[in-house]
């Protein structure tokens, strides 16, 4: 598997070279942030147990920040993410300790926290002097790096390829850290025996915590990017579809593993490239794809593989 | 006197579980609490515990009341419990079982240290440390051969081992074990009671609460025996078993 990984990556890094249309960088750029909030939510979901429908919400309120700090306030974008991760901490801190605290799980966890980001849709659809209602704010800055010979604005589509690969190694790096340390063992109890680990003395409210605001802070992450690549942050970004699109692509590619979410994220981001459809049908071909997967495929395309694989 | 419970009661609703049971542990020796089903034994061990909070009493180890403290604070505090029914954790092997709870052991050795181990790994000489700590409990336990089997495979006598293996690597100054012989056949029970005795003889202190008589009147120092929440006799095992109320407790008053 992990020469897979390393042959994937390399391939990604040289495919620019090769392709040249616009649209396919473009599906790839949405496809690397799509797979970089996948593997941060599956941190919580498929690592943790807990299934958050605050992701989305995470995503959409820094890049709100982001871009209200760079459009209203005129900020530089690297340093308009700090605030904005900062913000999605303290949120994320906040609606995990209300929600372990009162030890809700499972389906009582994931509507509490589809609650709180509901309250934080309508906010900025209704917070019209800040927000923009449901226009929407549109970006038409563009993110700079120094270079020595001067800046150079983030704006071609194969700068925000790289940016975007980038974003998606570095999240899945902190992931992979994170998962291969001791709080990946106490996360792997918390998933699957939480009493018997807290008897082992693990503080399972911490170690929740933690897993729920890492996850929530690299959703946040991603957000920042988001609106400047697409050219606009909009109320959508909080909605429920999107937190399902996620759980779509996690499922898909495989809970269980840290590349599953990867390989489901840009599937489903390229899937509706490859056969036009139509929103409605999109939204179906979602919907029938989790069926089968459940159904079928229980542990994803990264368990179909790596059975196969042993089956050999 | 290591642990010391003072008048602990607990009420859930109108039924009176644990009624004002006080008894102490001194460290190194076996203690064992009878009683036949229902008497709050298991109430007991887990308001020790911090699985439950006593409705009035006092839990005090080491001068300090923990009657207060969650689960995981007082395994932090070296009072590990283990579970009646085995408790496991579903898809992993025995060895990552015991490598989780080793947890407490990683953290009293690294302390915040342990932020660097995101970037460099585990330090390599305690890795070994723990290799061979894991080794040495699941050779005490007899489950080395089972070492990379899932731990849902193993017999039930297995898991129940797998769990006292488990208690033991916190490094716990005392394990609470409840009832670790029950739904074990006599091989299993006379393999349980060498590993306990190993286990005296490292030094760590045991309390251990079952209602099968024979094998805990064997093992136990010390004996409390428990009836309808209350003590109704405590002291030298052999003594508490001989007790008139104790017999009538197990068989009725015809046979006390």
């Amino acid at each position: 598997m992990k020469y897979a990984i390393a042959v994937g990556l390399l391939l990604a890094l040289v495919a620019p070279a090769v392709v040249h249309s616009d649209s396919i960088l473009a599906i790839a750029i949405y496809g690397f942030m799509a797979a970089s909030l996948a593997v941060s939510f599956n941190l919580i979901f498929g690592f943790t147990g807990q299934l958050s429908m605050f992701h989305a919400a995470s995503f959409g309120v820094s890049a709100y920040v982001v871009t209200i700090l760079v459009t209203t306030f005129k900020w530089n974008f690297w340093l308009a993410i700090i605030p904005a991760l900062v913000v999605v901490m303290i949120l994320s801190l906040i609606v995990g300790t209300i929600c372990f605290r009162f030890k809700l799980k499972e389906f009582y966890f994931a509507v509490v926290t589809m609650a709180f980001s509901e309250v934080l849709r309508l906010i900025t659809l209704n917070w019209n002097s800040v927000t923009n209602g449901s226009l929407g704010i549109t970006v038409v800055d563009k993110p700079s790096i120094w270079t020595p010979s001067g800046s150079f604005a983030i704006s071609s589509g194969v700068s925000w390829y790289y940016l975007t690969l980038a974003l998606l190694v570095i999240v899945y790096i902190i992931c992979h850290r994170i998962l291969a340390s001791w709080i990946g063992r106490c996360l792997a109890a918390i998933r699957l025996n939480d009493q018997l680990g807290e008897t082992l003395g693990i503080d399972v409210f911490k170690y929740k915590l933690l897993s729920f605001a890492i996850g929530s802070v690299l959703a946040g992450l991603v957000g920042a990017f988001y609106g400047f690549y697409s050219g606009f942050v909009e109320p959508h970004y909080f909605s429920i579809p999107l937190g399902l699109d996620i759980i779509a692509m996690v499922l898909l590619g495989g809970v269980n593993s840290l590349i599953g979410p990867v390989i489901g994220a840009l599937v489903l981001t390229a899937l509706p490239h490859v056969i036009e459809l139509s929103a409605e049908l999109r939204i179906a071909l979602y919907g029938s794809i989790l069926i089968f997967v459940i159904l079928v495929m229980p542990k994803g395309i990264v368990g179909l593989l790596t059975s196969r694989k042993h089956a050999a | 006197m290591l642990l010391d419970i003072q008048n602990l009661t607990k009420r859930f609703g109108g039924l009176t579980a644990v009624s004002n049971v006080s008894f102490g542990v001194e460290r190194g020796e076996i203690v064992g609490i009878f009683g036949p089903n229902g008497s709050g034994k298991t109430t007991t061990l887990s308001l020790i515990a911090g699985i439950l909070k006593p409705t009035s009493g006092a839990i005090v180890w080491k001068d300090r009341d923990i009657s207060t403290l969650t689960p995981f604070e007082v395994a932090q505090q070296g009072l590990v419990k283990t579970f009646q029914n085995p408790q496991l954790f579903p898809e992993l092997t025995v060895a990552q079982h015991m490598r989780i709870a080793c947890h407490l052991h990683v953290k009293r050795a690294l302390g915040i240290g342990r932020l660097r181990t995101l970037f460099s790994g585990m330090p390599a000489e305690l890795d070994r440390t723990l290799e061979h700590k894991i080794g040495q409990m699941l050779e005490l336990c007899r489950l080395s051969s089972q070492r990379n089997d899932e731990a849902g495979a193993l017999s039930y006598g297995g898991e129940k081992m797998l769990g006292v293996a488990m208690g033991m690597v916190c490094d716990p100054e005392l394990l609470l074990l409840d009832e670790p012989a029950s739904g074990l056949g006599h091989d299993e029970i006379t393999n349980l009671d060498a590993v306990l005795r190993d286990l005296k003889s490292h030094g760590v202190t045991l309390c251990i609460i079952d209602h099968k008589v024979g094998f805990l009147g064997r093992l136990a120092d010390r004996s409390i025996a428990l009836h309808h929440g209350a003590v109704i006799a405590t002291g030298k095992t052999e003594d508490v078993l001989a007790n008139e109320a104790v017999v009538a407790a197990y068989l009725g008053k015809k046979h006390a």
